[in-house]
């Protein structure tokens, strides 16, 4: 017996080791290439260098992502492909991107195997994550987003993501129809008597038994928008450094005040992502807000992302200049 | 173990004063747990402050403060109330039947379980009425407790309960957040790393669980004397004409019940179940009437309402009211458990000395061979398939064009990456293994390792603080601060427990009370700081190689090798300190300082193993059982075979981790207690006699 399972073991090492022989991949020969070359400074301060506009293009999280495809380059691998096409619907995929895992934590054996010329990443990841990746190609680590300037680190990330893949006229071009949609949304807004009023978006969750609700305060990219719309943002709460993101519960939007619009974005395919919608109708607290008996609760369609990018927002401007001036 | 028997008091005190006792007790608490409540309800995000609540209980405010008082600030207190009397009762109907200190709705798998089936309920995406998810809960928690009571027979050591049921819990706390990975919340990210709240946005929870509660208690109560029976022995109690198998069954099938609810209303709030009756506990020494299930199981009640609401109270009091709704309550009920528990346990007057050794067979000398030489073969095998599998499948060939530096970009970067990390998941569970033994043959005390004592969360904290302060840390930096961290951790425990030398019980409670703080602090930082980044609390909660690089596995390969290299040479030693307190000190040889010595090196070895993989559970515990059982009681077997077992099993989960749901990724830390909770389940099964 014993004997029976020593050999075993053995016969299956060497089995094994059989079996795995033999390469995937010829061993390299080494190539040069040339052409005019790009440096950029990303959002860590690092100095990137290109050889030329690139055209193989990671990107692992979806703000990029978005960025990128606006600017008619498509991205040949995406994190969390399925969630993208659920939570960013304005900007759909054109081609059939390689899924790279998750937001958080990309697959690196993926990401080698597209032999990417850029990958874009955010901040977010661990520092280590991010060398590992400079290994396979360059690497624009851009600031996900910053509380302090919301929409200047919108145009930021996607100057930097337009001058690593040689499109800075489509950049400059999106840039300013952004700026023409804000100043018609406003206009549109100032039109309708609603210049100056009070707003405040935000999601919310389900999670058992209580409904948490995530304020988008001004220092939110939704917050910088509504600003430059003339809205004012209600919110009292504080946001986080970077996403500008604060927390509350249903409590909480009493404090809104009774002149408030209250607009909100879900999913249908998240059914968690639907409080205002759903269980909070039967809620007395929010059936007692001034703002929902005065019918002022808007909810816009799914599929704007709320950290996307200029095609997003604009999106986003369409949506809350129709909705107010209903 | 008879936690409950009475102390003989050498002066009874008369009835009537122990009767005045009683009064005097409840009504404070009674006026406590009211005080609490009437506080909790004049906090929260709305301007509705005491004023306000005055005046709508008195019907006289405008509609909008009336309704956040009916419609959130009452259910929740009402909440609190409920899951904190549920889960105190239900800890103190569960130790008193399983006579054991350390049973409780979280010891004994019941909330994981129960947590587990509402998990899978939401992930298949069915929404269900509240009754019907209780009713879910309900089966999972019975099936959880059905499990741990029956491997580990019933009034059967309480170390293997404790055993059986701590491991399940990690088990399915693993499965409960794999589903949290795999299905996530896409604007949640992992806030809720199983931890319960108890805010309400209705009454509705609230009243269709209460009557769940009140007859899980009234129950209980009506089989009070028959607990009370158990309590002398399972032989004393027959003698009496009391059923045993069937008021046991009865009391966890309550038991189960209470927690079931708790947990559907609320989510898993940790701790209470524990804490409550070891809070109540002394009052039985000092107060006769205390001893008696019947009154002893309300009061349990009460004290675990009052924690459940302090800690809310707390929360709300010390953190500004909009950030306190990110925090669970779960989070605070286990920090403020933690500090009774630590403090009860320290003063604990523990009868309980070792437990007798388990009885194993001796093995022969070809039995440890051959399982030495299958675990080797396995973790070669283990290996060389982490290297080759994973999201691209490589070949031999390929690993030797690397390793010649010849191959093409894309391999070698593949090979780049993924080395570290398998190398990184070797030498983790290797040196979890060697620590967890290491501290189990010190202790005497087979539920001592480092994940149940506290110090991994210990070094996990370190390395969270240090990652929070300094983004860009070193390798030797992250296992500095985390070697820190765990030394603090093994201090507080060892310190407190080492009166008297360790006490079995003893020790393990302040451990649990250590490690849940940790946990607790490990979450809260995360939510304060860094709420979005779900890399950080995956790493950090559940252990994942992502991102390693080389130089990260330097500091734990330098730890191992001496660590190896010492426990060899001094295996001896470990023997004797394994065996009992006297025989060494009757062959005239001094431990203390060895003893000392042993445990600076287990901290050492946790503490690289964390920096070096994150917090990985379950290893510590279980390879050294494994190896125990497998190979028998002399350290010079055991500690081989443990450290290949814990080195095969964290480098097999990593694997699995890594191609399973590629090219997305599960942490090695959850996959580890997946595979491990089932084997370890059926050794229990195995050596039960």
């Amino acid at each position: 017996m014993k004997r029976l399972l020593i050999t075993a073991a053995v016969a299956t090492a060497a089995a094994l080791t059989l079996t795995s022989c033999g390469t995937t991949e010829p061993a390299a020969d080494s190539k040069k290439k040339t052409s005019e070359a790009i440096t950029l400074t990303d959002g860590t301060g690092e100095q990137v260098k290109l050889d030329g506009p690139a055209k193989k293009v990671v990107a692992t999280e979806w703000n990029v992502v978005e960025n990128m495809i606006s600017l008619g380059v498509d991205p040949v691998g995406v994190a969390d492909v399925k969630g993208y096409q659920t939570w960013d619907t304005v900007v759909p995929l054109k081609n059939d991107p390689k899924d790279v895992g998750t937001r958080g934590e990309p697959s690196m054996d993926s990401i080698a195997s597209l032999s990417p010329d850029l990958i874009l990443a955010t901040t977010d990841l661990p520092a280590a994550a991010i060398k590992q990746m400079r290994e396979i190609a360059p690497v624009l680590t851009v600031e996900p987003a910053d509380a302090a300037d919301p929409i200047g680190q919108m145009t930021k990330t996607l100057d930097l993501v337009a001058k690593a893949t040689g499109t800075t006229e489509q950049a400059d071009k999106l840039k300013a129809q952004f700026d023409a949609k804000v100043a018609d949304g406003k206009k549109a807004l100032e039109k309708a008597g609603l210049g100056g009023a009070e707003y405040a978006f935000a999601d919310g969750y389900i999670v058992s038994n209580q409904v948490q609700i995530r304020p988008f305060t001004s220092g939110s990219l939704i917050g910088g928008v509504n600003e430059k719309l003339g809205l004012k943002n209600a919110w009292k709460v504080k946001g986080d450094k970077k996403y500008g993101l604060g927390s509350t519960d249903v409590e909480g939007l009493t404090k809104l005040g009774d002149k408030v619009h209250f607009a909100h974005i879900g999913n249908k395919d998240d059914k968690t992502s639907t409080p205002f919608t759903g269980v909070l109708n039967k809620n007395s607290v929010w059936k007692s807000l001034p703002f929902v008996k005065a019918g002022n609760v808007h909810q816009l369609p799914d599929g704007i992302w709320m950290f996307g990018g200029t095609a997003s927002m604009e999106a986003y401007v369409d949506a809350v200049v129709k909705e107010l001036t209903k | 173990m008879a936690v409950t028997a009475p102390t003989p008091a050498t002066t009874r005190p008369s009835t009537a004063a122990s009767r005045t006792g009683v009064v005097a007790v409840t009504a404070t608490l009674v006026l406590l747990v009211g005080a609490l409540a009437i506080i909790d309800i004049t906090q929260g995000t709305a301007h509705a402050g005491a004023a306000e609540v005055f005046k709508a209980l008195t019907g006289q405010a405008d509609s909008a403060d009336t309704s956040v008082l009916i419609s959130s600030r009452l259910p929740r207190m009402t909440a609190g109330l409920l899951v904190g009397a549920a889960l105190g009762v239900a800890g103190a109907a569960l130790q008193a039947v399983s006579r054991n200190v350390l049973a409780s709705p979280d010891t004994l798998a019941v909330n994981a379980g129960s947590y587990l089936t509402l998990g899978l309920v939401a992930t298949a995406g069915i929404s269900l009425p509240q009754l019907a998810s209780s009713g879910v809960a309900f089966i999972g928690a019975l099936a959880a407790a059905a499990v741990v009571l029956g491997l580990s027979g019933l009034g059967a050591g309480t170390v293997r309960l404790v055993l059986a049921g701590t491991a399940l819990t990690l088990g399915l706390t693993a499965i409960t957040d794999g589903l949290l990975l795999l299905f996530p919340l896409e604007t949640d990210g992992l806030r809720h790393w199983n931890q319960g709240s108890i805010a309400q946005y209705g009454f509705d929870g609230v009243l269709q669980m209460a009557p769940l509660v009140v007859i899980g208690l009234v129950g209980l109560l009506l089989v009070a004397h028959r607990v009370d029976a158990l309590a002398l022995g399972d032989d004393a109690a027959r003698g009496l004409g009391v059923p045993v198998r069937s008021t046991r069954i009865t009391v966890v099938v309550l038991g189960a019940l209470l927690s079931a609810a708790a947990v559907t209303l609320a989510g898993p709030i940790g701790f209470v179940g524990l804490c409550a009756p070891a809070l109540v506990r002394p009052l039985g020494r000092r107060i006769r009437p205390f001893t008696k299930a019947r009154a002893r199981l309300p009061l349990a009640g009460l004290v675990g309402a009052g924690l459940v609401l302090g800690s809310d109270v707390l929360l709300r009091a010390l953190v500004p009211s909009d950030t306190a709704v990110a925090v669970p309550t779960g989070v605070v009920t286990s920090l403020v458990g933690a500090v009774f528990l630590v403090v009860m346990a320290a003063r604990l007057k523990d009868t309980a000395g070792s437990e007798a050794p388990d009885r194993l067979r001796i093995r022969s000398r070809t039995v440890f061979l051959a399982t030495t030489a299958v675990l080797v073969a396995v973790l070669v095998a283990v290996a060389v398939a982490g290297v080759l599998l994973g999201d691209s499948k490589l070949l031999l060939g390929d690993v030797v064009n690397w390793a010649q530096g010849r191959a093409t970009q894309s391999i070698s970067f593949v090979l780049d990456t993924r080395v570290p990390r398998v190398l990184a998941a070797l030498l983790a569970g290797a040196a979890l293994a060697l620590a967890g033994t290491l501290v189990q043959a010190v202790s005497r005390n087979p539920l001592a390792e480092p994940t149940l004592l506290g110090i991994s969360g210990g070094a996990g904290l370190g390395a969270v603080i240090l990652v929070t302060t300094v983004p860009l840390a070193s390798s030797w930096g992250l296992a500095g601060a985390a070697f820190a961290g765990a030394a603090v951790a093994a201090v507080l425990v060892f310190g407190l427990s080492a009166r008297d030398g360790f006490q079995q019980n003893r020790l393990v409670l302040v451990g649990m009370g250590v490690a849940t703080a940790t946990t607790a602090l490990i979450n809260l930082l995360i939510v304060l700081t860094d709420p979005f980044n779900a890399t950080k609390a995956l790493t950090w909660l559940s252990g994942s190689t992502y991102g390693r690089t080389l130089p990260d596995v330097v500091p734990i390969a330098a730890v191992l090798v001496v660590g190896l290299a010492v426990a060899i040479t001094r295996r001896t030693q470990l023997d004797l300190v394994s065996l009992d307190e006297d025989t060494p000190r009757l062959l005239g040889i001094g431990l203390s300082r060895g003893r000392l010595g042993w445990l600076v090196l287990s901290v050492l070895l946790t503490a690289s193993a964390i920096a070096a993989a994150g917090m990985i559970a379950f290893v510590g515990l279980v390879a050294p059982h494994a190896a125990r059982a497998l190979v028998g009681r002399r350290h010079v077997r055991v500690l081989p075979v443990s450290v290949l077992l814990g080195a095969v099993l964290v480098c097999s989960a990593d694997l699995l981790g890594r191609t399973v749901i590629a090219p997305a990724q599960i942490g090695a830390g959850l996959v580890s207690a997946l595979i491990g909770t089932p084997y370890f389940l059926y050794l229990l099964v195995r050596s039960r006699r």
